[in-house]
């Protein structure tokens, strides 16, 4: 599993300051810290980000928000955000609210604050809402990543690293070529929010990534995987062999 | 001649004199008879001719049985209308369209006998002697007039008359005494029957049988009111007298013509008069009605016209009425505003005074313990530096929430806060309120419990929960012993709703106070206790939040047992 990257746009080197200690403190990565709308541009292509903090004032103007208009209007591009301001002033939430999914927090915040409001933005962003603080779900399933929350912080696995996942009753294992993990999903859930054609059912329990199959072996009725993982193959479910290219 | 003249004087006022007991008989016969008939009643003229005929009003009835004869189609209608023609022209002496009308009576009609006779006297009148005996006797032909002792008598006396002009007289006199017979019987027209009777044996000079029968009509006369009878009877005494040649009795008779001639006459001019002032006085109603008429309409124009100026007299005044009514009402809630802007305004500036003076202690706080502090500073007294620095905190902290309260009422107030419910997780969203709190609580060892089921998503504003949760933290923080109990539960969950309890063991209050707090105007709360409570602003703060969230607020209280506040809050709907 690998830290959140947190991009963090703010002009005040002492917030700013406090703002990483926190979320270092919870184990997210700082990949930057833009001081201005154009050093957010620039840092925002430079670097791979989960998430921005944006400050809506930077040096008594509202950057914050153009920014975020910016990257609204760059198609495939916009990550979930999260604006810090001051002031309840209704003209910058009417401005501030049109950038979508909005979510805000009021300074001064602590740390808790902060966390619930990083969380609340990624469940915006996918529009998977009351995930993280739910009883019976701790993930949130974008087209590239898993964010699963552990203990006050999130993690983030990439799907392309997933070998496959094992379903055992309310959990999922997910299984990747490195490390194996738990995390709190129904197979309904994962199967609707998961890319079908990567992820193939071969058995009850048992969802295959279809480009890490190495082998299939009908006769005994298994998948051998990337790093000779092997998976149970059904007979409900052979039918998606048809569907693959196969060679030889 | 004088003889003879007597006899024409004799017949010619024969017929001028109705007789009217009995000729009212025969009316009442044909006023039954019509009265009966429904058919009648419905034509109008026919029923104004008869009206007419009754009254004996002569023209009248001519013209409308003429107008009912040109429209007419009923047979017995038309019998009537000429029977009534009949009589008009016979008294009014027009005895040859009286026999025109006659002739054109059928012989079923109930009074074609009555008609005959009427038929039989024009003949008389206009010397048909011969004619008219033949009428009279058709007419005695009849059984029924046998009945009509009325009718018998007038044939008797037609007949009568008729032969004295044939100089038939022994038949004359035989019918005119079956005639005087039944006058006498009847006790009516005796004097006619007289007076012919004697003029008969006058005409055949028989003056001794005459005499008799002049006297006793001269008698009847006398006792009689009828002044044309009393004169014919003088005059024929007169004339008697003279022929005998007591000319003085003569005289006496001859004045006495002349007196009742006199009077006749007179009667007659009163008559003429009376009809003459009638006719006057029928103008001058007439005049009056005109008048009247004229004055009528007048008078509903006039009616109208007020009517009308009525009317919209009224509405003016009622609108007049409505609309001072609403310029009251509108002065009476302009007043009802002013009143209340007014309260509000001693109340803005009550809380600004309050507010800067909370503020003012809080710096001076500061700065006296800043002072101190630096004091300390010098002396190195690092136990107590810390003390004072933990103090320090402490005021800030009041201040940056005192003014934290003041910056969201004013946003609140001038309706700039911004507003956005949305699914907010209860649990943590107390947790990172109590994470702000947990210094003071450290400070007090107050120990605070967060039961809050981890499931339940309520739908608010952010924001304006964590204001009211702070308010109340701090509120309950406040008013706790040292080393009280704060807790925050979820008691009852349903789909719906669910209730947020935060309950503590501190002073509690009376159910006063609670009511002075959740009671529903914007004036702040008084300062009963001086210190521990403040402007009432954070609480003000807290139920217009509660409200604008849809949640609602119940406070459970005793004094010194501790104090609950529940808070009701909307849920997340399921897939919503």
């Amino acid at each position: 599993m690998d830290n959140i990257n947190v991009l963090i746009i703010e002009d005040t080197p002492e917030q700013s300051d406090a703002l990483s200690k926190v979320l270092l403190a919870n184990n997210y990565t700082i990949v930057g810290i833009a001081r201005s709308y154009t050093d957010a541009l620039k840092l925002f292509y430079e670097q791979p980000i989960d998430i921005i903090v944006i400050d809506v004032f930077l040096d008594g103007k509202p950057d914050g928000i153009t920014f975020a208009e910016t990257i609204n209007i760059i198609p495939n591009a916009s990550k979930p955000f999260v604006f810090l301001t001051s002031s309840q002033d209704r003209q910058i939430f009417d401005r501030a609210k049109l950038t979508k999914p909005f979510s805000f927090l009021m300074k001064p915040f602590n740390e808790l604050e902060i966390l619930y409001a990083l969380e609340m933005a990624v469940e915006k962003f996918y529009e998977q809402n009351n995930v993280f603080h739910s009883e019976d779900q701790d993930t949130v399933i974008s087209s590239d990543y898993l964010f699963v929350k552990k203990k006050n912080s999130l993690k983030k696995v990439a799907i392309s690293d997933i070998l496959y996942i094992e379903v055992e009753d309310r959990y999922c294992n997910i299984i990747t070529e490195n490390e194996k993990f738990v995390i709190l999903i129904s197979l309904t859930k994962i199967s609707a929010l998961l890319d079908t054609n990567k992820f193939v059912r071969t058995h009850r329990n048992f969802m295959v990534n279809s480009t890490k199959i190495e082998e299939i072996i009908l006769a005994d009725n298994l998948i051998i995987l990337k790093g000779g993982h092997k998976v149970n193959l059904s007979n409900t479910y052979k039918d998606f062999i048809k569907k693959m290219n196969i060679l030889s | 001649m004088s003889r003879f003249k007597i006899l024409i004087i004799v017949l010619l006022s024969f017929f001028s004199f109705p007789l009217f007991s009995q000729e009212r008989t025969s009316d009442d016969i044909i006023n039954n008879l019509i009265n009966k008939n429904k058919e009648f009643k419905n034509e109008i003229n026919f029923n104004k001719a008869h009206s007419f005929y009754v009254k004996k009003n002569w023209d009248s009835t001519l013209i409308y049985s003429m107008k009912q004869l040109s429209s007419n189609t009923n047979k017995e209608i038309a019998n009537y209308c000429h029977y009534f023609r009949l009589r008009s022209f016979h008294y009014k002496k027009m005895y040859l369209a009286a026999q025109k009308e006659f002739v054109q009576i059928t012989n079923q009609f109930e009074f074609y006998p009555q008609s005959e006779i009427l038929f039989a006297d024009s003949y008389l009148e206009l010397g048909g002697f011969k004619k008219a005996e033949i009428h009279y006797r058709n007419v005695l032909k009849n059984p029924k007039i046998v009945e009509q002792p009325y009718s018998l008598s007038r044939i008797y006396d037609g007949l009568g008359n008729t032969y004295i002009f044939l100089k038939k007289y022994d038949k004359a006199e035989e019918y005119l005494f079956k005639n005087l017979k039944i006058s006498e019987k009847n006790k009516a027209n005796l004097f006619n029957a007289y007076n012919t009777i004697a003029s008969l044996y006058y005409e055949q000079y028989k003056d001794k049988q005459a005499i008799p029968y002049f006297e006793k009509a001269y008698a009847i006369s006398k006792k009689n009111k009828d002044i044309s009878e009393k004169k014919l009877a003088a005059k024929n005494m007169s004339a008697i007298e003279e022929n005998q040649g007591n000319f003085k009795k003569a005289l006496a008779y001859r004045k006495e013509f002349d007196q009742w001639k006199d009077s006749l006459n007179n009667q007659n001019k009163v008559w003429a008069l009376a009809d003459y002032e009638k006719k006057y006085a029928v103008a001058q109603k007439q005049k009056q009605i005109k008048v009247l008429k004229v004055e009528s309409q007048l008078k509903e124009s006039q009616r109208n016209w007020l009517f009308l100026s009525a009317i919209s007299l009224f509405l003016l005044l009622t609108s007049g009425v409505y609309f001072y009514a609403k310029k009251v009402k509108n002065a009476k809630i302009i007043l009802l505003q002013k009143n209340k802007l007014d309260e509000l305004n001693a109340t803005k500036d009550q809380l600004f005074s309050i507010v800067s003076h909370d503020l003012r202690s809080s710096v001076n706080a500061l700065k006296t313990s800043n002072a101190k502090l630096s004091a300390t500073l010098e002396t190195n007294n690092y136990e107590e530096l810390n003390q004072l620095i933990i103090h320090n905190s402490g005021i800030a902290n009041g201040a940056y929430s005192l003014l934290d309260n003041l910056l969201h009422w004013a946003l609140l107030q001038t309706k700039q806060l911004y507003f956005n419910k949305e699914s907010v997780h209860l649990f943590s969203i107390v947790q990172q309120i109590e994470y702000n709190y947990k210094p003071l609580l450290l400070d007090k060892s107050i120990t605070l419990e967060n039961s809050v089921s981890k499931n339940i998503f309520i739908f608010v504003d952010l924001d304006s929960l964590k204001i009211v949760l702070r308010n109340l933290l701090d509120n309950a923080i406040k008013f706790s012993n040292e080393s009280g109990k704060i807790s925050f539960t979820t008691p009852e969950d349903n789909l719906e709703f669910c209730q947020l309890v935060l309950e503590d063991n501190g002073l509690g209050m009376d159910p006063e106070t609670i009511i002075e707090i959740l009671k529903d105007d914007e004036l702040l709360a008084k300062k009963g206790r001086s210190e521990a409570i403040g402007t009432g602003l954070g609480m003000q703060l807290c139920k217009q939040m509660i409200k604008k969230n849809g949640a609602t607020i119940r406070i459970e209280s005793e004094p010194h047992q501790g104090t609950k506040m529940i808070l009701t809050f909307p849920k997340t709907e399921k897939n919503g």
